[in-house]
């Protein structure tokens, strides 16, 4: 790919965004897409500019019950979440929406799996072969079609995510170390790997996606919930599988977990995630230098103060550039700093590419 | 290996069926009663505690560590005399109205009383209100408040506010954590103390209570 060089009309604005709503971003006059952009970055190749969080139009529909009872649903449907967030997830578990999170818990105190060794006895997997596919798709034809972003979706309820639904949070830390208990998690997780792989093959046939994001929150604020050892004897044999047939179908794997787990990312490898999407608390400089060669590790641009002037936010992003650049990351959501992703994309740019004369 | 620290090896290692059969063979080798829950189970906790600050265990095993005092105390009631008062006092605790998270907030019920209080978990989206009559039993020497959201922060602003027109404050404590929780904000709310994890909160708790 000729590296073409940076010139201001890039940052014109030839559409309005695809999506409606906070994930939705105007189009810009951009020398190739941001799809093939973010596509030759996830061959390897060295792309036109770092890719952004914004540069993929990730489809959450309802037809699949967890978006709407995390109240995460992002299609062309206009999804309310605070009118219609909540109720049970695909494996009937309740959600409660809170709309000064913005996203959706299990009350804890009455899991639906009161005994994690007898899981079955409680849990049936869903029929997702009997959810209208067709029809949600039909609702969304026009963002399925569109190769100006790359094409996603979010999986909300990972491994160990999908096992605290069932079981409350320490229920479900306890049964990942108890040798009496881990027998009936290496059991369910199983089960999830068959399953979750049918379910990224209906997005891949009626979504056309590129990526899947696969969310398993694993860490707390100041460390990983899970030693290293218990996510890779409990996790990683699943996870892999799961990353292995998302790759098998073309798609690349990224895996959404908060808190601050940078002493996870060699599971993470192993696991065969492609992209880490972690929060801020990690040192995603060190990992980028440490694992750069073997994941994809999401940086963040750094908070700015709120009423932080053009000028502040100018240098922060020429800092998150000049510190990022060089590695193999791409930028996480610039959230609330206004006019940051032209910014952002005007300096990697430059940056990758030069200035044109 | 005494018995002794045997059963405070096994709590370490969290092997809760292990204990009581330990504990029993303890009492039948004569140890103090006394002397194995302050050293086999209270000091293993500590121990605990501090492995989960230097992220050497995590979560999981300070749960099955606790977990396993717990049936060691079972084990050990009978043998300890009717009158034997182990409580070093009365803690509440819980999750600030509008917060449905409990992990935190249940690691410092299990530290808590495996420093010795008598624990009174509140629960999750608990009204200030339901904080303050609770902590109107005399026997209260503690009020833990959890929040871990920045959007819940103001909860815990006002449950401070209520617990602090209490008649009785001078006779509890009120400690606060939770993820976005700093000792800034804990003091300009009026909290005693703020703690960054559940083992430290166990550690100042102990110290305030026995001076």
């Amino acid at each position: 790919m000729e590296r073409i060089p940076f010139r201001k009309e890039e940052l014109e604005i030839t559409a309005p965004p695809l999506l409606t709503g906070r994930l939705g971003v105007p189009v810009l006059n951009t020398p190739i897409t941001p799809r093939e952009n973010c596509l030759m970055f996830l061959r390897g190749e060295e792309p036109l500019w770092m890719p952004f969080f914004s540069d993929t139009l990730s489809l959450t529909p309802a037809v699949d019950p967890d978006n709407v009872a995390r109240g995460f649903v992002f299609d062309a449907t206009g999804f309310n979440p605070v009118e219609s967030g909540g109720g049970p997830d695909k494996f009937g578990v309740i959600w409660e929406y809170v709309p000064s999170v913005g996203g959706s818990m299990v009350r804890p105190g009455s899991p639906k799996v009161p005994d994690i060794t007898e899981w079955e006895e409680y849990i049936t997997f869903p029929d997702i072969d009997s959810w209208d596919w067709a029809g949600s798709a039909e609702k969304n034809r026009k963002l399925i079609e569109q190769d100006i972003f790359l094409r996603g979706t979010t999986i909300l309820t990972g491994l160990f995510e999908r096992l605290i639904s069932f079981c409350d949070m320490d229920e479900a830390l306890i049964a990942m170390v108890d040798e009496d208990e881990q027998e009936a998690v290496h059991r369910l997780f199983s089960r999830l790997a068959d399953f979750y792989p049918k379910l990224i093959r209906k997005f891949r046939e009626y979504y056309n996606i590129d990526i899947v994001t696969f969310h398993d929150d694993w860490g707390s604020q100041r460390a990983p919930l899970l030693s290293l050892d218990t996510v890779r004897e409990m996790i990683v044999p699943y996870l892999r599988k799961i990353s292995d047939a998302a790759h098998e179908m073309g798609i690349y794997f990224e895996l959404h977990s908060c808190g601050k787990n940078e002493m996870l990312v060699p599971a993470m490898i192993e696991a065969g995630v492609d992209m880490w999407n972690g929060q801020p608390m990690n040192d995603k400089k060190m990992l980028a230098e440490k694992y750069g060669d073997q994941i994809i590790i999401g940086a963040d641009l750094p908070a700015l103060p709120e009423g932080a002037s053009d000028q502040e936010i100018r240098e922060a992003c020429q800092s998150f550039i000049d510190t990022f650049n060089s590695y193999r990351t791409y930028g996480g959501r610039a959230r609330g700093v206004p006019g940051a992703r032209e910014i952002l994309y005007e300096y990697s740019r430059i940056a990758k590419c030069g200035r044109a004369v | 290996m005494s018995k002794i620290e045997e059963i405070a090896s096994m709590v370490e290692r969290g092997k809760a069926k292990l204990i009581p059969g330990l504990v029993e063979e303890a009492i039948a080798e004569g140890c103090d009663p006394v002397e194995i829950l302050n050293k086999g189970m209270i000091d293993a906790m500590s121990v605990v505690g501090e492995k989960f600050q230097r992220n050497e265990i995590f979560v999981p095993e300070m749960l099955v560590a606790a977990r396993a005092m717990k049936k060691g105390v079972e084990a050990l009631k009978p043998h300890l005399g009717s009158d034997a008062n182990v409580s070093i006092g009365k803690a509440v605790v819980g999750t600030v109205q509008g917060d449905l998270h409990d992990i935190g907030k249940n690691l410092v019920c299990l530290m808590l009383e495996s420093a010795g209080f008598l624990v009174q978990d509140l629960g999750v989206d608990v009204p200030k209100e339901r904080f303050l009559e609770a902590a109107a039993d005399p026997e209260v020497k503690i009020v833990g408040v959890s929040a871990l959201l920045t959007t819940t922060m103001p909860a815990m602003r006002d449950t401070v506010a209520l617990l602090n027109e209490a008649p009785n404050r001078a006779d509890f404590k009120v400690m606060v954590g939770g993820a976005p929780i700093t000792a800034e904000f804990a003091a300009e709310i009026g909290a005693d103390a703020y703690t960054t994890d559940a083992a430290s909160c166990a550690s100042v708790a102990k110290a305030f209570v026995t001076g």
